[in-house]
């Protein structure tokens, strides 16, 4: 639509003197419930896609999704998934009274089907409060984000940030979106599903993403507050950056200056070079323009350390997640680096010159991951790079 | 073409009270109905079936006209959208077709997130800063707010869309443009 906005005017990125931490998470994924469900399935190699089951898909183009059996319901998955983080945070009842809810969600399921007076109490303010309400968290303030695909990233910098500043001892951050007939409707009218059943980021042969569920929650709080509880951090958030393309209703920027400035940002935040890097779980989404131009972003933010870098989208395992993606993934790169093994960037038939990047292929890579890096884009031109370092 | 009475615009009294609470200097503002001139709102290339785009735009375009000062080269402007309920229109016309077993227009998939027309805006006005959508006006000036301060925009483009939804009802939109006050804290 425009020649775009170019690398330049990018201001040096502030943060808060304060630490942030992770103390909890919990998820739900095509692999099953649990962070440990989760990191078997993406160190598994082997992608989550089937046909689906749960609606009706003969109408559509392409059948193929990662989900759960059955048809699990959002409030009550992303109830139990905040609950769970909270557990695992150590939190108690008084802990979550005081602690406010960021959810990230595309909005009520039911709004789209219920009468137009009934859509005002079908709110995703409502929703959150539910969830809120139905965790013992603070009812008020609550924040729900609706940014599409980086809805749940924007809530984890937006989180970090905050605390950073002092304006917040702890934040839990949720998101959720449960593979649903609309939006598979939607993605198949706009052409943008891979039809041969897989999702093949970076690769030559790719042809679009798939659909997946998840439900993923984080505790993030301040060292202080942690250490108060001694509750053992299970990483840092070191660093992160939200920018936008100015390009283009739906298509990335081709040369990722967007995306390239939110990497900037996050690896300043983090006081940390792009050597210093161990991960990248790349927002890869398999599409034709999207992978190329996050390319692009990656050799201009890294520089020569791109080709050392090792990168891998899990998308092509766990499938797009929509306003979820953004702690589905951080929370797939937190257990990768904790565990010191990265997930393979699967569907991989061959190189694409214009997507020249260190991918995981193969196996499963061991490597000891200090600081490891989440990436997002969604519709709008909006990015966002979230850092992590281990404690 | 009469200005109606600020009370045709409870969207833009809260924007601003939203942003005098975050600290926010209000550089610009707009509002859809402005004037009683303001009956169908312009459409939109590329997007179709609601008013929620076309509104975004129109009260967000009108904003940006309405600086005092132009746009310094080099201001990266954030983009924040409110709203309550998002495009309900869009995602009750999709469950329809769904139901029905009709086909979905594909159009509607470009605009089926608030994103879309975010995009739409940050190409026509260069707007490179991070966009945003949250369900509260609050929420949104907060957001502004900590996006001014930790420099990842020097100002924030926010604005509110509440589609009608019942009978009667009329469609309503607010932008304000927002910064930082020069004596703003600059750690």
């Amino acid at each position: 639509m425009t020649d775009g906005p170019g690398v330049a005017s990018a201001p040096t990125a502030r943060r808060g003197a304060g630490s942030a931490v992770l103390t909890g998470a919990a998820v739900l994924s095509a692999y099953g419930r649990g962070t440990q469900a989760l990191l078997s399935g993406v160190l598994s190699g082997r992608p989550a896609f089937a046909p689906v089951q749960r609606f009706d898909v003969r109408a559509r183009r392409v059948r193929f999704a990662a989900t759960m059996p059955g048809s699990p319901e959002l409030l009550t998955e992303v109830t139990a998934a905040v609950r769970e983080a909270c557990d695992d945070a150590g939190l108690s009842p008084s802990d979550r009274a005081r602690s406010p809810l960021f959810l990230a969600i595309h909005g009520d399921p039911a709004i789209a089907r219920a009468p137009e007076a009934g859509q005002p109490g079908l709110g995703p303010e409502a929703f959150t409060a539910a969830v809120a309400r139905g965790c013992g968290l603070a009812e008020q303030p609550i924040r729900c984000y609706m940014s599409a695909c980086v809805a749940a990233s924007t809530a984890i910098a937006d989180a970090a940030a905050i605390i950073a500043r002092g304006h917040a001892d702890r934040v839990v951050v949720a998101g959720g979106y449960l593979v649903d007939c609309d939006q598979f409707a939607l993605f198949d009218a706009g052409r943008v599903l891979a039809d041969d059943g897989q999702v093949r980021p970076f690769s030559a042969g790719r042809r679009g993403l798939l659909l997946g569920d998840g439900v993923g929650a984080v505790v993030i709080e301040s060292g202080e507050s942690a250490r108060a509880r001694r509750a053992p951090p299970l990483a840092r958030m070191a660093g992160w950056g939200r920018t936008g393309d100015a390009y283009h209703p739906c298509l990335p920027q081709p040369e990722g200056h967007g995306m390239a400035r939110a990497v900037t940002a996050a690896l300043q935040r983090a006081g940390i070079e792009a050597e210093d890097l161990g991960y990248i779980n790349a927002h890869g989404s398999g599409t034709g323009q999207s992978d190329p131009a996050e390319t692009n972003a990656l050799r201009l933010a890294l520089g020569d350390a791109v080709t050392t870098v090792p990168v891998s989208s899990t998308k092509s395992m766990h499938g797009q997640a929509l306003e979820a993606s953004g702690v589905l993934e951080l929370i797939v790169t937190l257990l990768a680096a904790r565990k010191g093994m990265l997930p393979v960037n699967a569907g991989f038939l061959g190189a694409d010159d214009r997507c020249r990047l260190n991918l995981v292929l193969g196996e499963p890579m061991a490597a000891t991951a200090e600081f490891a890096m989440s990436l997002n884009a969604a519709f709008g031109g909006a990015n966002t790079a979230l850092v992590i370092g281990l404690p | 073409m009469t200005p109606l009475a600020p009370a045709a615009s409870p969207g833009l009294a809260a924007l601003h009270a939203a942003a005098a609470a975050a600290g926010l200097t209000v550089t610009s503002s707009a509002s859809w109905p402005e004037t009683d001139a303001d009956g169908e709102v312009t459409a939109l290339a590329g997007f179709i079936e609601s008013n929620f785009s076309p509104l975004l735009a129109e009260v967000a375009g009108r904003a940006l006209r309405g600086r005092d000062q132009p746009q310094a080269s080099g201001t990266v402007t954030a983009i924040v959208i409110v709203t309550a309920l998002g495009d309900v229109t869009s995602a009750a016309r999709v469950a329809t077709a769904v139901d029905a077993g009709e086909r979905v227009f594909p159009l509607l998939f470009f605009q089926s997130v608030p994103n879309a027309v975010a995009g739409y805006l940050a190409a026509r006005w260069h707007l490179t800063g991070p966009v945003v959508c949250v369900s509260g006006t609050g929420a949104g000036l907060d957001v502004a707010a900590l996006l001014i301060d930790d420099a990842d925009a020097d100002e924030a483009l926010v604005v509110r869309v509440d589609l009608a939804v019942t009978e009667g009802d009329v469609d309503r939109a607010a932008a304000i443009l927002v910064t930082g006050p020069a004596d703003r804290e600059r750690p």
